[in-house]
């Protein structure tokens, strides 16, 4: 066996802290294939063809039943002019901006807290997970029920501050605040999970000797802890983003879109469209227009992940 | 003294937590039990007739059965091709590598409801509708689960990568007996999620399956709310059902994510 | 990491056990190996789903004695998600030979030419109305396959507790506003009234003060009248005077039955399905036909069969939803599990439906026949119900005036007739 010995200093030479030198040429795409194939292949024809054809279907006018007509680019120009379009953007922007920060702050704060050798943590942990796996329809109907406008718990509770409750999900204004409270709430142990998995993937070592540094609490926090958990802090950003924006079940089965459209989002519409109206040419369109805005903001995460995101 | 009012904030916010799904399981037990009164958590006569009844509605083994299935199925699958990705996204260099990972993202960026038709016509294209193979075939492969196990393996020290291949380890060695250890509660994670997802599919399943003998459990326990009315208690006897299994596993993810740490304990 | 060669291991015996087992199609879609002469028709259905199943196979197994030659695989799908995969079936060309469709969407499928027309049905064994439903442009695409209609429910306990007179087939919208105001007591949470505002119960109320929701060539909306607006006024005005709001869960699911159930709400305007749910409650109650304006009109609900256009077996097909829909054994069956309500022109047929004990009044059924108002339909018709819906629920919550809301409802409506 010789090729211990032929390996050792070839390796010793190149001092880059990469394990690729070895492989060149046709070797090394031989690995790459080998790696990625798996799911590339299946990733290719079950999401990329279906993409593909639902660009080819957005330029058609077509409601599923009876054959497709050619349009060009008339779904784009319509719903682009559609204030219909804006609406739904907007309801789905001002989504993301309220949820994001709550689900992102409380998930990190609970990931924290039962990482810690608390009496009963991984039941703790568990019951923090269950409402991630209860189905909408259960969680909606509670939330319905706390943010009961007349009677629910959350109203009550500021009536007992002096402060009058809204309308919640009958009033336009805060139909919204209400589907992201509720899904805030229940994707909290979704990003308690990601960022848990993150926290146990720091070496105890390095805290430890950030302890006998003498650095309290907080710095520790700041300077080890949250730089550390850099790369699950990004995850969980961008999946967020692109789940945030494809916002849907919750506030199909919490307000339907309503009152008044009040709280109608991008998916929301794509799925009347394609299901309920007989317009599958212009779902897809919008769909596609929400692609690309998806795209660009994820885009601009990934290349301005290198100023905050420190892997090791 | 903090400690103990963090203690008790905790304990508060899991009692919220646990509620919908308390609320769950009483209705459940419930003798004609109705939601439209709002939540309570006293029972009066508890019974088991809505899990009677739900047997009686659906095939419930059967389709249990099937979820399962497919839910292992789509899990272990994920596990092998989002970890290999990952590895060769986060260790491999070669060209146009953040083109190709952003067009793994890429496929979590349109909606399934737009793109239901067109996969299923895809799968009549090749024959395959109508069959278990269609209800797995989406879920082979999922860019959130490179995604996730990607930020995992570069956080791997790349020192230990380094001293293997020193010692003669290839790609395969390192990425079994050195990557895939240390991204355990990674993996973990990825597993859970991967088998929620596919438990809880809804409407792929319903566009794609005809036949009762591959129904799986959501379509089975939609059938059981009608047109005009709906029995609530057979409702969430049948949310109890889907709820419990991903709690197991999630439960068993939590321990191998614990168990990963206390083991591999990186130096 | 034993864990992990576990994971890998069964993953590559899943595939191998995959690529051998599971790409073999289920018992519905591969073609029954039919002997000669035989043919399989595929029905798809959402009307039997949760609670009928047993009496549509009871249907299916009498169909199949009387034709040997031909068998049918059912596909039962529930009601809210039916029409997902119907479309996705037509889409793929992969849609059941026969299936069913309400009247609303009926006009939908038949003007894109996803129906086959059907030839030499017999329509006098239908009654004139249904029949003619399920004509478009002069052609038959569908037959009837059953009814239903909305009544007036009452409690009769508490219209005596309180003294106050029952109501009558006579009764205007005047007598009914009367007594559900002396009916509500909003302290103990009982309501007099309960009609959902939605566009169901508008183009009702609508007829029932002569106004027309469409011109005659369905060309132009038409509801904004002073008919219209004093329908819609009549309607939005009971939401928080003598039936509950939004807040107080109206809308919610089942909230009205579990309302009606608990002895709570004194009248009910809610279709004849309802029958069998009030199966065991405790006081007394009974269904009058709805109270009119200028004018008697009870809403009425019709379910259509129809044969796919791309269907290899019309005749078969054809053959089987006639069955269905008219056959003695069908209205037998129907009758006796209190489905909804055969189609056929023969009442005498429907004698034993009157024979049962709860509601006393049964009649009050076939009486709202007489005054019948179908949903107007256009070909965007889900469009149309959801703009009316939502601009008369923005004025029920005194967003809008009733006015100001019917007259946006109207252009939203006359927008999509236009398109």
């Amino acid at each position: 066996m010789s090729t211990p010995t032929l390996t050792r200093p070839k390796a010793q030479q190149v001092e880059r802290p990469t394990t690729t030198h070895r492989s060149t040429g046709w070797k090394k795409l031989g690995w790459v294939l080998f790696f990625l194939l798996p799911s590339a292949i299946p990733l290719f024809v079950f999401t990329l063809v279906p993409m593909v054809s639902s660009l080819w279907v957005s330029l058609h006018k077509w409601n599923l039943i009876s054959p497709m007509q050619w349009v060009g680019l008339d779904n784009y120009t319509n719903l682009l002019t559609d204030p219909m379009t804006r609406r739904v953007f907007l309801h789905t922007l001002i989504y993301v901006a309220g949820y994001l920060p709550l689900v992102y702050a409380g998930g990190l704060g609970l990931a924290l807290v039962l990482n810690q050798r608390l009496k009963g943590r991984a039941f703790l942990r568990a019951t923090y997970f269950l409402p991630v796996v209860t189905s909408w329809v259960v969680v909606a109907l509670v939330w319905k029920w706390l943010l009961n406008p007349a009677n629910g718990l959350v109203n009550q509770v500021l009536g007992f501050f002096g402060v009058p409750g809204p309308g919640w999900w009958t009033d336009p204004h805060w139909a919204l605040p209400a589907v992201i409270l509720s899904s805030a709430w229940k994707d909290l142990g979704f990003v308690m999970v990601i960022l848990l998995a993150g926290l146990q993937a720091i070496p105890s070592d390095v805290r430890e000797a950030a302890l006998v540094d003498g650095a309290n609490a907080w710095q520790r926090f700041w300077r080890i802890t949250l730089p550390l958990l850099s790369p699950s802090t990004f995850f969980v950003v961008v999946i967020s983003l692109i789940n945030g924006f494809q916002v849907f079940d919750q506030v199909y089965v919490m307000t339907g879109g309503g009152p008044s459209g009040s709280s109608q989002v991008v998916v929301g519409q794509i799925y009347d469209l394609t299901f309920r109206y007989g317009r599958a040419g212009e779902a897809s369109a919008l769909s596609w227009i929400l692609f690309a805005v998806i795209l660009v903001i994820t885009a601009f995460q990934i290349r301005g992940q290198r100023r905050w995101v420190h892997y090791a | 003294m903090r400690r103990l009012w963090l203690y008790a904030a905790v304990l508060a916010g899991a009692a919220i937590m646990l509620f919908p799904f308390l609320w769950t399981v009483i209705t459940s037990i419930t003798p004609e039990g109705s939601l439209a009164d709002g939540p309570t958590l006293i029972v009066h006569n508890p019974t088991l007739d809505a899990y009677r009844a739900l047997m009686d509605a659906v095939p419930i083994w059967r389709i249990l059965v099937n979820s399962l299935l497919i839910a292992i199925a789509s899990t272990l699958f994920q596990l092998v091709t989002g970890s290999m990705a990952a590895y060769g996204f986060a260790r491999l260099h070669f060209p146009l590598k953040n083109v190709i990972f952003g067009c793994y993202l890429a496929t979590l960026m349109v909606p399934l409801q737009v793109l239901v038709v067109p996969l299923f016509i895809e799968m009549k294209t090749l024959n395959l509708q109508d069959t278990y193979f269609a209800l797995l075939a989406p879920t082979i492969a999922s860019a959130f689960g490179v995604f996730l196990l990607r930020q995992a393996v570069t956080a791997v020290p790349a020192e230990l990568d380094e001293a293997a291949t020193i010692d003669g380890a290839g790609h395969l060695r390192i990425f079994t007996t050195i990557v895939l250890p240390l991204i355990r509660p990674a993996l973990a994670t990825v597993a859970v999620f991967a088998f929620m997802g596919s438990w809880n599919s809804f409407l792929w399943p319903l566009v794609v399956i005809r036949s009762p003998e591959f129904m799986t459990l959501p379509l089975g326990l939609s059938t059981v709310q009608g047109q005009f009315t709906t029995q609530w208690d057979v409702v969430m006897a049948g949310s109890v059902v889907s709820i419990v299994p991903i709690a197991v596993v999630y439960l068993l993810a939590q321990r191998h994510i614990i168990a990963g740490v206390a083991h591999t304990g990186i130096k | 990491m034993r864990l992990l060669k576990f994971a890998a291991v069964s993953a590559l015996s899943l595939t191998a056990a995959l690529a051998l087992t599971a790409c073999g199609q289920g018992s519905a879609t591969k073609e029954a190996a039919a002997p000669d002469g035989k043919s399989v028709v595929r029905y798809m259905n959402f009307s039997s789903n949760d609670g009928h199943e047993k009496d549509l196979t009871a249907i299916v197994n009498a169909f199949q004695t009387a034709n040997p030659d031909i068998t049918v695989q059912v596909e039962t799908v529930p009601y809210a998600d039916y029409f997902t995969k119907l479309q996705t079936a037509v889409a793929g060309g992969t849609a059941a030979d026969a299936f069913e469709l309400n009247y609303e969407n009926f006009v939908t499928y038949a003007s894109n030419g996803s129906l086959a027309e059907l030839k030499n049905v017999d329509s006098s064994t239908y009654k004139k109305t249904l029949y003619d439903a399920f004509n478009s442009g002069g052609k038959q695409y569908g037959v009837p396959e059953s009814f239903s209609n909305v009544v007036l429910f009452y409690n009769k306990a508490m219209f005596k507790q309180a003294g106050v007179a029952e109501p009558t087939a006579d009764w205007t919208w005047k007598d009914e506003q009367a007594a559900a105001a002396k009916l509500t007591n909003k302290a103990t949470k009982t309501w007099g009234d309960y009609q959902p505002v939605s566009y169901n119960e508008f183009y009702k109320v609508l007829a029932q003060n002569g106004g027309e929701f469409l011109n005659a060539d369905r060309t132009e909306a038409t509801f904004n009248s002073p008919q219209g607006v004093e329908a819609a006024k009549f309607l939005v005005g009971k939401v928080g005077k003598t039936m509950p709001t939004e807040a107080d869960g109206a809308g919610t699911p089942d909230f009205d039955s579990k309302l009606f159930k608990s002895g709570k709400l004194a009248m009910w305007h809610t279709g004849i399905w309802m029958f069998s749910a009030l199966d065991g409650v405790k006081f007394d109650w009974d269904v009058v036909v709805e109270p009119g304006n200028t004018q008697k009109a009870s809403a009425m609900f019709a379910n259509g069969l129809v044969v796919n256009a791309a269907s290899k077996n019309a005749d078969a097909a054809q053959k089987w939803i006639t069955y269905l829909a008219s056959s003695d054994e069908t209205t037998k069956t129907r009758l006796a599990s209190s489905w909804e309500l055969p189609p056929v022109a023969d009442e005498t047929k429907l004698k034993s439906y009157l024979d049962q004990p709860k509601p006393a009044n049964r009649e009050a059924v076939f009486t709202a026949l007489e005054a019948p108002v179908l949903p107007p339909v256009i070909e965007r018709q889900q469009e149309m119900q959801d703009a009316v819906t939502q601009e008369l629920t923005a004025a029920a919550a005194g967003r809008k005036t009733v006015e100001k809301a019917l007259a946006d409802a109207q252009s939203k409506v006359n927008g999509l007739l236009k398109k």
